[in-house]
């Protein structure tokens, strides 16, 4: 297993600079003047320093050298140091007004504590439904998540959010959107509450403040219900067919054959089997879920990455546009790896080769 | 038939298929004795592994389904039994192997696991117990190292250690018949032949009754006493080793031995393989099914299926014709 992990490790800075080349090429098609917002907060301001940015700051030098100043900062001056993409400078948010980084920081965690929140019910209630659609295979449970999964397939998630909203918001009244109520806003920012994870549930509970906890996930329960809504029906439909092909393999005859209880045939010989392909559709669906997701944030004005993406995208900031795009791959190089070590758990043919 | 160990009779079992339904067993009865060594021959397709699936009722339903007959087992309807009485008789009186030793072990769990699985199971043993019975199956089949290899998972063995592997697992609890669904097809002449040996010397030892399911008569020759020879899901020919081979009598059997005794030598060479493939059945036959490709089909073949008749000292055979005369019986 450590060789198998060390193996994958050593692919990382590979796809590292894959990720970070390809945004730093992307950033080619700004003009210097543009690029300079990397270093310069307002540019219009200082129009006519512009040449002198230019210069200053290297726009002019060969693409490596830019490419590398970029990457791990430089020196300006014997007392300006510049930093890079490595000391965390991903650029002046226009939008933002502040550092790339500094937005990134402010609404990563309400996009990774939503995001946590959702894997359990995906997952857990996701392949629970697609084993026993496998299991009771045509049978009316297997029909009633057949339509259960177009229904969610079909069903853009603006609308379902905004059903949910309706009936639990307007309605019922039971859980409002936003990530927090106002009160708790103020006792965050009051300075009592220490803020040691930057998630508000996990904050609460270590703050001792069961009241904002619960105050938390009476914000997260919609967006997290669209979320596992529309992800359910994939992944429902990829464990139900991994599943079929693994139940039809001879080794399941052979586990029957030894005369092993039907519930011990599933759930120990046949389901660690299915798991590997899922495992990868499991992976890409947390990618998705960590690099925001626009359309949930919005309707539940959810103050996550997503949210602030768009909103960079709709008013034309490369650079906190492509600030978060290089987030986003260097959490999916994270997150691929996880998915590889997971692989290396469930199936002793990658670990031990 | 007394003292019989098994005794199957008129198994009937069927395949739902978008097609249709395809008549995979159609009436087989069989029986046998304590201590024997059944042989089930018959080309690929002909119903011998879904016979032995449906004894233990392991055919995949849906689409399969036994519609009719009983497989005795020491005088209890295995065909009857609740879903926890088989349990206990698979794996336990009677075990299995296939052909596939690739695919018929669980490729995430461990050796020990897949061992000594049947042993807490069945046997009621501990951990402990179960690990050290585990490492003598494994020396049994003639595995080395076995204690080390308790911790390795199936693809770190090769073929032929995994059907060893198999076949420790298969008499793990000691069962009194062993059903080998051609257990060497899938292996190399070499390794066929240590499989074969094993399997005499484990029989011998153990004193197993076994049923040896191949396409290959030569294989049969050296292992079984009895053989019943399968086609179209019928059973049409059934005798002792000897007799069939010196004196088959159905023109399928004497195309798989390729010869055939009393014939000039042009025949002979005609005969040396049978064309054709054996039939998907989407109806229950009401003709003989080989008539397609017998030589000797009659008339009558086309309209009757014939069915098993005595012809000789526990010969049974089910053809219309004679094949020495090349006439109706
Ligand atoms: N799971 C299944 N679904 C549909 N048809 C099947 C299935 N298993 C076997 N059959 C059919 O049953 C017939 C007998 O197959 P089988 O017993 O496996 O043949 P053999 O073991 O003699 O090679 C074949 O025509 C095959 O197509
Ligand atoms: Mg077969």
């Amino acid at each position: 297993m450590t060789a198998y992990i060390i193996r994958r490790l050593l692919l990382l800075p590979i796809l590292l600079f894959g990720v970070t080349a390809m945004i730093f090429g992307m950033l080619q098609f700004l003009s210097p003047v543009e690029r300079s917002a990397l270093y310069v907060r307002d540019i219009p301001k200082n129009e006519n320093v512009v040449e002198g940015i230019i210069r200053r700051y290297g726009f002019d030098q060969p693409m490596y050298v830019q490419y590398w100043r970029w990457l791990v900062g430089f020196q300006v001056a014997d007392d300006e140091f510049r930093p890079g993409i490595l000391q965390g400078n991903f650029g002046w948010s226009r939008v933002g007004t502040q550092p790339v980084i500094d937005l990134i920081k402010v609404r990563f965690p309400a996009t990774l504590e939503l995001a946590l929140w959702s894997v359990f019910p995906i997952i857990g209630i996701g392949l629970w439904l697609g084993v026993q659609a496998a299991v009771h295979h045509n049978g009316w449970f297997d029909q009633a998540a057949r339509v259960f999964s177009i229904v969610g397939t079909s069903f853009p998630t603006f609308v379902f959010g905004l059903l949910v909203l309706m009936i639990f918001y307007a309605n019922l009244q039971w859980f409002p959107p936003g990530r927090v109520s106002d009160w708790v806003n103020q006792e965050i920012f009051s300075g009592s509450f220490r803020q040691i994870t930057s998630l508000i549930t996990v904050d609460a509970l270590l703050n001792g403040r069961f009241d904002i906890f619960v105050d938390a996930i009476k914000h997260l329960v919609l967006p997290i219900l669209t979320l596992s809504y529309i992800n359910w029906a994939t992944f429902l439909r990829v464990t139900r067919s991994s599943m079929l092909e693994t139940l039809r393999q001879e080794y399941v005859t052979t586990a029957r054959a030894k005369g092993l209880r039907e519930s011990d045939v599933v759930n120990k010989h046949a389901r660690p089997n299915a798991l590997i392909p899922i495992t990868t559709l499991a992976g890409f669906q947390v990618v998705g879920l960590l690099g925001g997701v626009v359309i949930t944030e919005t309707v539940f004005t959810y103050p996550g990455i997503g949210s602030a993406a768009a909103a960079a995208a709709s008013q034309l900031d490369v650079v906190t546009t492509l600030g978060f795009a290089l987030f986003n791959g260097f959490v999916l190089i994270l997150a691929n790896l996880m998915v590889d070590v997971i692989y290396g758990f469930i199936d002793p043919r990658v670990r031990i080769s | 038939m007394p003292d019989l160990l098994l005794d199957v009779q008129g198994l009937e079992t069927q395949f739902k298929t978008p097609e249709g339904v395809i008549y995979a067993v159609n009436g087989v009865s069989f029986g046998l004795k304590e201590g024997e060594t059944l042989g089930v021959v018959g080309e690929s397709g002909c119903g011998k592994s879904v016979s032995m699936l449906s004894v233990l009722r392991l055919i995949p339903s849906p689409p399969g389904k036994i519609t009719a007959g009983k497989a005795y087992y020491r005088g209890q309807d295995l065909l009857q039994m609740s879903n926890e009485e088989i349990r206990h008789v698979r794996g336990a009186q009677i075990a299995m192997i296939f052909q596939d030793p690739m695919t018929s072990l669980n490729p995430v769990l461990t050796v020990e696991y897949q061992l000594t699985e049947p042993l807490l199971l069945h046997l009621g043993m501990n951990k402990e117990q179960a690990r050290a019975r585990a490492i003598e199956l494994l020396e049994m089949v003639g595995i080395p190292n076995a204690k080390e290899r308790l911790a390795d998972y199936p693809h770190q063995f090769s073929g032929g250690m995994r059907q060893r592997v198999m076949i420790a697992m298969a008499l793990a609890c000691n069962p009194q018949i062993l059903i080998a669904d051609e257990p060497t097809t899938a292996l190399d002449v070499t390794i066929q032949a240590q499989i074969i040996e094993l399997v005499k010397r484990l029989r011998d030892e153990l004193g197993m009754t076994i049923i040896w399911i191949t396409h290959d008569l030569g294989i049969v020759a050296g292992l079984a006493q009895r053989v019943i020879v399968m086609y179209g899901g019928f059973i049409i020919e059934e005798a002792f080793v000897k007799e069939l081979y010196a004196n088959p009598k159905h023109p399928y059997t004497i195309g798989l031995l390729g010869s055939l005794p009393r014939i000039d030598e042009q025949e002979r060479q005609r005969l040396f393989s049978i064309d054709g493939l054996p039939p998907v059945l989407y109806n229950k036959p009401t003709a003989c099914p080989f008539s397609p490709r017998c030589k000797w089909a009659m008339d009558r073949c086309w309209k009757e299926n014939p069915v098993l008749e005595t012809v000789g000292p526990d010969h049974r055979v089910a053809c219309w014709a004679d094949v020495k005369t090349g006439r109706a019986r």
